[in-house]
């Protein structure tokens, strides 16, 4: 459970976090999303193996040394896309109100339907990743030290998600564990939108809405008291 | 890879059903040595009636194909037991509805755009959800009242997925217990071309303009730009469902006229468009107090050959009865060269047709009016039906057609109309040139 461990900390962590972010911060994360806005392109084009930094600095207008300041591998700029990302639903999240008084099985439905739309434009960028992320020693491993934070951030989202739900009596008490248990169907659920064919991937879509039901059922008829 | 996980999740679930099924059985079959005599009967009329909500709840989470072939079986009231039959006509209008989420992706998969940017105005709550689809309320841009149809994601892959295991399982077998699996085919071929809105656009348009000839009946008009191969956008036809119309206490006038313009509908259909709107359950006829009827999804269209009406207008003149040869061409039409007309179960199966015949479309100069609402002809049909399955007297190519003959019959019926059937029938019957012995 080394991984609770790291939330407390994290959430620590957090609350150090909130000032209001200054000029030079601002500034900062500005170039970061012009590198990642030309990396992103150049990968759509070569694949992320066959994209240089020589490329990408030269596209973002920026020195190659810069580029290290800001993203030491191409890895750390796939983290950032995910932080991006994850910033992105978090915030979305909290605009809709009409979906936080949705059945679970539609709010579940509709965040990972919004991670999904948020990829689309990068399906191989993604595949790519989802390839190198099974390597041991990568820092998109779910494993790895550099992902934690992100991961944690979005276990958190989940785990607020879930527990309206469980305030509402809508499932038992799932814990951490349930925030968990759908970070792992997300991640199975881009494999198969990864391999999904069907037009508009509407494979993916019912596979997901059928899913998420049916969880939701058996959650409620108490299998998860074992 | 994906196609076949999903096959599995299904077939999960289907058994799961089936356990279900056995499972409360078996309970019964338990207590059966503790009760006797009517007390048994009561609790096997609770059980299969706890039995058949099981079966229409786990048809409604699986949806799509499954749910269709429960619907087709409602309709085949010979088949199944009353308990049964009620809880799976439930099937008929409901079915569990997208949330607006999934249905909004689904739009945008379709348009690029969401509802809200393509009309004017998008009631996000449908008013009807069916097995495949479910039906929307929408205003264009250009102020029209429409209604829009859209698809359960996927439907088409997850019926070819069903029927494989459905006949891998041999489900349907032991459900129906008589169906051949020919026509299992013909169902599977229908509830297909149900998901392809294209072709039921093309259907609609069809039908469009071949009904205009009769004024009482209202087509729909397709929006084409408006229109996708999972969504299709409509305008709206006014009318009230059967249910909803027989509340209303319709005085006997009008429900004569109902009854006659369903008749007409029928046989035009029939003799002159050669295409059957064949989807007969009540939910896609609507109903209005000025007579004229409302027809609406034409996912079901079945396009006739013209060797079948013309079999079929031999066949309802009964000089097959004095006729081997016309006996012989007619049996030939129905099922090919394989079938003997000499066959002994063949010819109780056309007496059994030609009895119904003679109470539902009597032969004569001056064709009595009948009064629908007589039990005898449900009797009737129901002893027919019961006949032709015993019999395995199915043929694909009728299929359709008798289902919605069968579904007039029980229109007509539950509207308690007074029509002169064979009237009507006699108006456009091809002339029947007599076969030269």
């Amino acid at each position: 459970m080394s991984a609770l461990i790291f939330m407390k900390r994290s959430r620590e962590q957090r609350k150090g976090e909130a000032r209001p972010a200054g000029k030079r911060d601002r500034n900062k994360e500005k170039t970061k999303e012009k590198i990642l806005a030309a990396a992103l392109e150049l990968f759509r084009e070569h694949g992320l193996d066959g994209t240089t930094t020589k490329q990408i600095s030269r596209k973002a207008g920026i020195a190659e040394g810069t580029l290290f300041n800001y993203f030491k591998t191409k890895e750390d700029l796939a983290l950032f896309f995910f932080q991006k990302e994850t910033h992105d639903l978090v915030e979305w999240y909290g605009k809709e109100t009409r979906l936080q008084r949705a059945p679970l099985p539609e709010k579940l439905f509709a965040v990972i339907h919004r991670q999904l739309e948020y990829i689309a434009p990068y399906e191989e960028f993604i595949g790519a990743v989802f390839f190198r992320s099974l390597q041991p020693h990568s820092k998109l491993s779910p494993l790895s030290l550099e992902s934690q934070e992100l991961r944690l951030k979005y276990l958190r989202f989940v785990r607020d998600v879930l527990a309206q739900a469980e305030e509402k009596k809508e499932i038992p008490r799932v814990g951490d564990l349930g925030a968990y248990a759908i970070g792992l169907f997300y991640i199975g659920i881009v494999m198969h939108w990864l391999h999904d064919t069907s037009r508009a991937k509407q494979k993916t879509l019912a596979l997901l809405d059928r899913s998420l039901n049916l969880a939701t059922q058996v959650l409620k008829k108490g299998a998860w008291d074992w | 890879m994906n196609s076949r996980r999903h096959s599995i999740g299904r077939a999960a679930r289907l058994a799961q059903m089936g356990a279900g099924l056995a499972g409360s059985y078996l309970a019964y079959q338990l207590q059966r040595p503790f009760t006797n005599g009517d007390a048994g009967s009561e609790q096997r009329r609770a059980l299969r009636k706890n039995s058949a909500r099981k079966i229409r709840e786990g048809l409604q989470d699986l949806r799509g194909p499954v749910m269709k072939l429960g619907q087709a079986l409602s309709m085949q009231s010979h088949l199944l037991d009353a308990e049964v039959i009620e809880e799976l006509s439930g099937l008929q209008m409901q079915a569990p509805p997208m949330h607006p989420t999934l249905m909004r992706a689904q739009f945008k998969g379709a348009f690029g755009k969401n509802p809200d940017e393509v009309f004017r105005s998008f009631e996000e709550q449908p008013f009807a959800a069916a097995s495949l689809g479910q039906v929307h309320n929408a205003v264009t841009q250009n102020g029209d009242d429409v209604v829009v149809k859209i698809q359960y994601p996927a439907i088409r892959e997850a019926i070819e997925s069903d029927f494989k295991m459905l006949r891998a399982a041999g489900f349907a077998g032991r459900v129906t217990g008589h169906l051949p699996a020919t026509v299992i085919d013909e169902v599977e071929r229908g509830i297909v071309a149900e998901t392809d809105y294209v072709q039921e656009a093309r259907n609609i348009e069809y039908f469009r303009q071949h009904l205009a000839p009769l004024s009482f009946v209202r087509v729909p008009k397709v929006y084409r730009e408006l229109s996708r191969d999972q969504v299709l956008t409509m305008s709206r036809v006014t009318g009230l469902r059967l249910q909803e119309f027989l509340r209303t206490n319709p005085a006997q006038e009008l429900r004569d006229k109902i009854g006659t313009a369903l008749t007409r509908l029928f046989f035009f259909q029939l003799f002159r468009v050669q295409a059957l709107h064949a989807d007969p359950h009540p939910g896609n006829y609507l109903f209005n107090d000025d007579g004229s009827v409302g027809l609406v999804d034409f996912g079901c269209v079945k396009y006739l050959k013209p060797e079948v009406v013309r079999c079929y207008a031999q066949f309802w003149s009964r000089e097959w009865v004095h006729d081997a040869h016309l006996f012989a061409e007619i049996i030939r039409v129905i099922f090919g060269p394989k079938v003997s007309p000499d066959e002994p179960r063949v010819r109780r199966c056309m007496n059994g047709i030609r009895r119904f015949y003679d109470e539902f479309h009597p032969l004569g100069e001056h064709p009595a009016v009948l009064d629908l609402a007589d039990s005898k002809f449900m009797d009737g049909l129901n002893e027919l039906a019961k006949t032709l399955l015993k019999n395995k007297f199915l043929s694909p190519e009728f299929l359709f057609l008798s289902r919605t003959e069968s579904g007039m019959c029980l229109l007509l019926h539950a509207l308690k109309s007074r029509v002169i059937t064979t009237q009507i029938a006699r108006e456009w019957m091809p002339a029947i040139s007599k076969r030269k012995k």
